[in-house]
């Protein structure tokens, strides 16, 4: 029995003490206030079920529930129906302008989804311009708010999510497979069902699961949308701010099951995963298929078609931006009296976006890769614990970890609330999974003999992973960077609830002017989040090409 | 010049005891192999010397100093990968630079030692080129200069030669030992390769199921083995009751292929054989014989091409061997 650390643990160790220590305090910490709230009386005395019963017995919160689950079902059923034909159609067949169409239909992940969601509402809306318009020829589309709009909306904006990774897992089936069951008598459309779909059915598993949950957790688009239809995240938002009463019971109680069912949904993709692991090893991506020129021109313009029509929303947001609104109401005049509107006010919204963004891509990457490091090199028992933690945030909707925070730090040992620093430490935490998932892919591929040629040639194990790991992770971190840069600059669930007076950010500005039936505010608020994202990635584009030159 | 005693060490992964009580001891300026087949636990072996594994039990010593708790970066080991392990986001003047950068030697020595280490392995010229554009065996030597140029007590070699292609990996062992004799660095070699083994080592371990086999010379494994598992591992060979060749021993005795002759070539005084021919094998310079003994016993031989011998499967020939080159093995 040896009790002194071994020479080989103190770096590890170390890292997933500190690493365990932030999640700690920044995330365990809030969920159990959360938990233990929703599981106090109202003197905050002794424990009881009695808001949990209380809450699943008035039908609105119990609708809440279905209409949230269903919702995300309904989306996640016709993302992947719609993404699978297209990952197929992009990893196989001769499609023209390959590469724009995958540029293109990456951008969803890293536009806001909430922004599209309200131009879905300025074109189809009640007053949109596509529905007056239509009116004015006799025709009526009916009203896009309620579950058809928001699964319009996730279905557009989520696809990417299930299209990116079966585009790889469509690319990684090793040919022989296929040539094997053709040879054995297969025909070719047996094959994708008997052979290909069975080796891509995980990756695409995988990409639903993210869709779902990110739809569970989702705050903007039903809160554009859904007006009168009770959902999830805008209740338990709704119940905490409540223009009434605070009720921190109860919205702890919506929290606590959303983060359930989140939980719940993970541990059932894991289960059925975990049986259907296929390596292939692939020597070189599979041929394209030889198709009619009837078919190519048809995958042609469905491919097209889907990727542009997911832009649509984004494009016509930029557009409307430059038209002058009179409250919500829009008039066909260009005009920059948006933007100066919005930037006349204050620019303080805009800096704020930008230093928080910046703030937590910084504290992510330093968190993250590290973190990423350890859980893939070390297998021992506080690695686990750090891995199941450092995931833990994915499913953790971002209203239910600020309502964690404000229990957590509006008051005790660490006040927080009211500053600009909390909202930093909660786009931290949530954006610490994604950082440590692709820092440990990228570990994966760095063969270990490396460092230990730096460890016996005299460098210790942390100038080990300073001077070899590293910068040989750079090109990962940094696009780790702007992701998390990206998504944190159009955050909304979190920072509605953790923003106070002058640390309101772009999307605060946004969602202030929806409530406020500002349009024009809106629109371009909306249109300088979209190049405020877009900047990063496009100059990323750039550094990442010539990174791969050199 | 450093003398290597590793004692009563042990490691076990689970319930697989990979390393077994393991006595060794390495002399000053010796090339030593650790040979088995995989898993024998020569590699982990090698690592604890490296510092990447821990010991159970037992201790390691460089000279008079106990190494097996020291830090792998404070051990002052030059170690050869198999997959070369060169960095490549460094130069290969950068990968050889690397370790005196960390031991702090002053910039203009360190630019002297770097070009030294490179022409000792033929890359003179070679110190800005990335390694992606160097072949296998360059990036080998990049790794080998990368390991000398510290000057190192101790110098580890995992299986260097295994990702080279044939006629390169025999070139490259000869490299290796001259250049171990040369800077008379104390080296330990990992391979599952008997004849790479036998080619570059002053001695070998031979080890099997995380014990040692057999220690010696590398002739005298090959001529003597003491164990069965010794005598088939360094080689091809006849393992036989010694009562099958007409021998009054009750004993498993091994005899090299090599060791048979035809009677009629044979000097006198040889214990001869009565065998069947059931295959020929002809390999260029070497011929393989397939035959049975009359009492069914399968027997091999191996003569020099003879091109005076015509045999076909099915010939009845008489055989002959010394019965000094007989082995009994346990």
């Amino acid at each position: 029995m040896r009790l002194a650390v071994s020479h080989q643990q103190r770096l590890p160790l170390a890292i997933a003490m500190l690493g365990l220590l932030f999640l700690g305090v920044f995330l365990l910490y809030p969920l159990f206030n959360v938990f233990g709230a929703s599981m106090l009386d109202s003197e905050g005395q002794s424990f009881t079920f009695a808001n949990y019963s209380k809450i699943l017995g008035r039908p609105f919160y119990r609708a809440a529930i279905v209409n949230t689950v269903s919702i995300g079902a309904a989306a996640t059923v016709i993302t992947t129906a719609l993404a699978v034909p297209l990952a197929f159609a992009l990893a196989r067949l001769p499609i023209p302008g390959k590469a724009a169409i995958l540029a293109l239909a990456a951008m969803p992940l890293v536009l806001p989804s909430f922004v599209s969601a309200y131009a879905i509402v300025l074109l189809l809306g009640n007053s949109g311009i596509v529905t007056k318009a239509l009116q004015s020829i006799g025709l009526d589309i009916g009203s896009i708010y309620g579950a058809g709009g928001i699964v319009m909306v996730y279905t557009l904006t989520l696809y990417p999510y299930v299209l990116l990774p079966t585009v790889a897992a469509f690319k990684a089936v090793d040919v022989s497979m296929e040539e094997a069951a053709q040879g054995l008598g297969s025909s070719p459309a047996r094959t994708v069902r008997t052979v290909i779909l069975p080796i891509v059915l995980p990756a695409i598993l995988a990409g639903g699961l993210l869709v779902f949950i990110e739809t569970l957790e989702n705050f903007g688009v039903p809160f554009v949308l859904a007006e009168d239809l009770p959902i999830f995240a805008v209740e338990a938002y709704k119940l905490f701010i409540g223009e009434t009463a605070p009720n921190p019971a109860s919205a702890g109680v919506l929290a606590t099951l959303l983060i359930l069912t989140t939980v719940l949904v993970l541990l059932l993709q894991r289960r059925f995963l975990s049986s259907r692991r296929f390596a292939t090893n692939t020597r070189q991506a599979p041929p394209i298929l030889k198709i009619g020129p009837a078919f190519r021109i048809l995958a042609t313009l469905y491919c097209w078609s889907v990727v542009l029509l997911a832009l649509v929303p984004f494009f016509a947001i930029v557009v409307l931006s430059f038209l002058e609104f009179r409250g919500p109401v829009l008039h066909g005049n260009f005009s920059l009296a948006n933007f100066s509107t919005l930037f006349g006010r204050d620019l303080r919204p805009l800096v704020n976006t930008v230093v928080f963004a910046s703030a937590a891509a910084l504290y992510v990457t330093l968190i993250g890769v590290p973190v990423g490091y350890v859980v893939t090199r070390y297998r021992a028992g506080i690695a686990t614990v750090l891995d199941i933690v450092a995931t833990l945030p994915f499913a953790v909707a971002g209203t239910v970890l600020a309502i964690g925070f404000v229990m957590s730090f509006n008051s005790g040992p660490l006040i927080l609330t009211g500053g600009p620093l909390i909202l930093v430490l909660a786009y931290t935490v949530r954006k610490v999974p994604f950082a440590v998932r692709s820092a440990s892919a990228i570990v994966h591929q760095i063969d270990v003999s490396l460092e230990e040629a730096s460890i016996s040639l005299g460098r210790s194990p942390l100038q080990t992973f300073l001077r070899i790991v590293v910068p040989l992770m750079l090109g990962g971190i940094l696009s780790g960077v702007v992701l998390s840069w990206v998504t944190v600059a159009s955050e909304l669930s979190a920072t509605v609830v953790l923003y106070s007076g002058e640390w309101r950010t772009m999307t605060v500005v946004m969602f202030q002017a929806l409530e406020g039936g500002g349009g024009g505010i809106a629109t371009a608020a909306a249109s300088t989040l979209i190049v405020v994202t877009l900047i990063p990635v496009a100059l990323l584009y750039r550094l990442l090409r010539r990174y791969e030159l050199n | 010049m450093t003398q290597i005693v590793i004692a009563s060490v042990s490691r076990s992964f689970g319930t697989v005891r990979a390393v077994d009580n393991v006595d060794l001891t390495v002399a000053e300026g010796e090339f030593f192999t650790l040979l088995g087949p995989s898993g024998c636990g020569k590699t982990t072996l090698l690592r604890m010397i490296a510092g990447f594994c821990e010991l159970d039990s037992g201790e390691i010593r460089f000279g008079e100093h106990r190494i097996d708790r020291l830090s792998a970066h404070r051990r002052d080991i030059g170690m050869v990968f198999q997959n070369y392990a060169v960095f490549p986001n460094l130069t290969v003047a950068g990968n050889v630079a690397y370790g005196l950068k960390a031991r702090r030697v002053q910039p203009d020595e360190e630019a002297r030692r770097v070009e030294e280490a490179l022409a000792l392995v033929q890359l003179a010229g070679y110190g800005e080129r990335k390694p992606h554009e160097l072949s296998g065996g360059q990036l080998q030597r990049v790794a080998i200069a990368r390991a000398l140029v510290i000057r190192p007590q101790v110098l580890l070699f995992d299986e260097p030669l295994s990702n080279l292609d044939a006629r390169l990996r025999v070139s490259m062992r000869a490299e290796i030992r001259a250049l171990q004799k040369a800077l008379g660095i104390t080296a330990i070699y990992v391979t599952h390769d008997q004849e790479e083994a036998m080619s570059v080592s002053d001695r070998i371990a031979l080890m099997n199921a995380g014990k040692l086999e057999q220690v010696g010379l590398p002739v005298d494994i090959y001529r003597h083995p003491v164990s069965r598992f010794a005598a088939e591992f360094m080689g091809t060979t006849n393992l036989i009751q010694a009562t099958a060749l007409g021998l009054a021993v009750p004993h498993w005795v091994s005899l090299r292929p090599e060791a048979l002759r035809f009677a009629e070539e044979a000097p006198a005084g040889w214990h001869l054989l009565a065998a069947t021919v059931t295959r020929i094998e002809m390999l260029g310079p070497l011929t393989r014989l397939e035959l049975v003994l009359d009492n069914g016993t399968p027997m091999r031989m191996a003569t020099l091409d003879a091109p005076h011998h015509v045999l076909a499967a099915g010939a009845v020939v008489s055989l002959a061997f010394d019965t000094a080159r007989l082995t009994v093995v346990r």
